[in-house]
């Protein structure tokens, strides 16, 4: 269709109704993305967070490594409970200073990018209230005999109150459980080194693209060739099932132009699995006894979205008791190997969709500029922090990295990165609300099943048997 | 004239709108992130679409008429 032959009516916004939504419709973002979208922004409250630490260490202050403070280490039983008592009376003006940091951090950068101040606020509140009682929970002696460890059990406490006597929807505003979660990634980037990501970094590639491959397609063909489902529909689960979860989906799904109902389903299918496989990868992996950093590279291979695969990665690592080990893995699998090529997934799926299925429809060939529209960004701040704290770091003889630099700067930076991945995992809990998904229907979630199936034997095998020897020097 | 779907009067990109459509989205994900470009709903077709789309029944978002 040639821009001639368009004739839009001048009088389309004859309604006040329409007006308004009109006057609300964005223009093309371009450079605005740098102050409108939470990647960005995750990427500047890492580096900001990194700096302080860093700024706090040159100059002798304690001010970071104090703002870091948590109860989880707390190891508390009944009979000493005293222990909480006193710790928090002791340091009730530390978690009042570090609750305003968190606070303002949060509600100016949410505030620029247009949610609700009036709504995060609250929100936030007790979002922070919670999360110490997670903290606690996991700070439990016995915690980890009951696998209450804080990340399990922060979602576990949201799950409870989303699905028993939710809060009311506003205060979803405050539950930004992909802006914690990248700025936590971000964060982790500051204290992971450069050099493993260039050794462990195409080992990882390896196994995902072989994973995502074999995982799309299954789920694919068996949509399509088994079900007869529309092509679209397959193509918005099985990328949702082997590339990024929810945001895979989404991105597969305007890549080829898929009904409303394609994503509802994917939403619920990529949910419901993710849900499960927090609890489900970390209970076999415990009972296998599995090295973290295996189990941290199945959870990448096998968990649908870095959220809950965190929560999956980093309750078993604490279990295990290396939870570096197991967030390496993950990171590597999910995070470098597989997050990073969604924008390539999108191109491709949007270059089979206009070219092949609806060559008549489709009005304009895709530009190869989708891979970077869509690309993570905040992947990139995960790699310069490494970098750059590679580079810092790099100045220290081993033995002072050990004493001084890392418990100085790496320390205090993990401590306030757990206060970020707490934050997410309490909200997935507090967002996922069972019975406001959308029904899924029977064919879908047996394709989808399907490539479950796969994909969870496949990632084990993988990670165990065919990359196990190489995994399992993570961590150390 | 712009004829892609961004321009259109049908097609609604808002992060917020996007997130109250579909229960559980933000659970997992967002409609604040990067990976969504500026993706959104186009009310016609009901159909969920990258900007950059064109078809045969946009119609130019022209804002402002009704304050008149």
């Amino acid at each position: 269709m040639s821009e001639k032959e368009i004739k839009p009516s001048p009088d389309y916004c004859e309604t006040p109704k329409c007006a308004v939504s009109a006057t609300q419709k964005p223009a093309a973002m371009g450079w605005k993305e740098l102050y409108l979208k939470e990647d960005w922004w995750a990427i500047y409250v890492g580096f900001g967070i990194a700096l302080l630490c860093l700024l706090a260490f040159l100059n002798g202050s304690t001010f970071a490594k104090s703002l870091a403070i948590n109860p989880g280490g707390l190891k508390w039983t009944s009979d000493s409970f005293g222990k909480v008592v006193d710790h928090f009376s002791n340091n009730i003006g530390l978690y009042g200073i570090q609750f305003v940091f968190w606070l303002v951090i949060f509600s100016i950068t949410t505030k620029i990018m247009r949610i609700k101040t009036s709504e995060f606020i609250p929100a936030f509140f007790i979002l922070y209230i919670l999360s110490i009682l997670a903290f606690l929970i996991g700070g439990w002696q016995d915690a980890g005999r009951w696998m209450l460890e804080p990340p399990i059990a922060a979602l576990l406490i949201g799950l409870v109150i989303a699905n028993v006597f939710p809060f009311p929807k506003w205060m979803d505003s405050g539950f930004r459980v992909e802006y914690y979660i990248k700025t936590g990634i971000v964060l982790l980037g500051a204290t992971f080194p450069i050099n493993l990501v260039v050794s462990a970094g195409p080992v990882a590639l390896f196994q995902a693209t072989l994973i995502s491959l074999t995982t799309c397609l299954t789920i694919y063909f068996v949509a399509t060739k088994v079900f007869g489902l529309d092509k679209r529909l397959a193509a918005v689960i099985g990328t949702g099932g082997a590339v990024c979860g929810i945001s895979g989906s989404m991105a597969i799904a305007s890549a080829v132009g898929a009904k409303k109902e394609h994503l509802y389903t994917s939403v619920t299918l990529v949910v419901i699995w993710a849900i499960f496989m927090v609890f489900f990868i970390p209970f076999v992996s415990k009972m296998l006894n599995l090295h973290p950093g295996i189990a941290g590279a199945w959870v990448g291979t096998s968990e649908f979205a870095d959220a809950a695969g965190f929560a999956a990665a980093s309750a078993y690592g604490k279990m295990a008791g290396n939870e570096d080990a197991a967030i390496q893995g993950f990171t590597l699998m999910k995070v470098i190997g597989r997050d990073i090529w969604i924008g390539i997934w999108s191109f491709v799926f949007a270059l089979i969709a206009c070219l092949k299925w609806e060559k008549e429809e489709c009005g304009v060939r895709p530009s190869a500029m989708e891979i970077w529209w869509r690309f993570p960004k905040f992947v990139l701040g995960f790699f310069l922090a490494s970098l750059l704290m590679t580079i810092i770091a790099a100045g220290y003889s081993a033995v002072d990295f050990n004493k001084v630099f890392k418990p100085g700067v790496f320390g205090p930076i993990a401590g306030l990165r757990t206060w970020a991945f707490i934050f997410c995992f309490m909200s997935i809990g507090l967002t996922t609300r069972f019975k406001e998904l959308k029904s899924a229907g029977a064919k879908p979630f047996i394709s989808f099943t399907v490539g479950v199936l796969v994909n969870v034997t496949l990632g084990f095998i993988l990670s165990v048997y065919v990359f196990g020897d190489y995994w399992m020097k993570l961590g150390k | 004239m712009r004829v892609k779907c961004i321009d259109c009067r049908y097609f609604d990109n808002r992060s917020e709108m996007i997130e109250r459509t579909f229960p559980g989205l933000n659970s997992l994900s967002s409609a604040y992130s990067s990976v969504w470009a500026e993706s959104g709903i186009c009310s016609r077709h009901e159909l969920f679409l990258s900007p950059w789309r064109r078809c045969e029944d946009f119609q130019e978002c022209l804002i402002g008429i009704a304050d008149t």
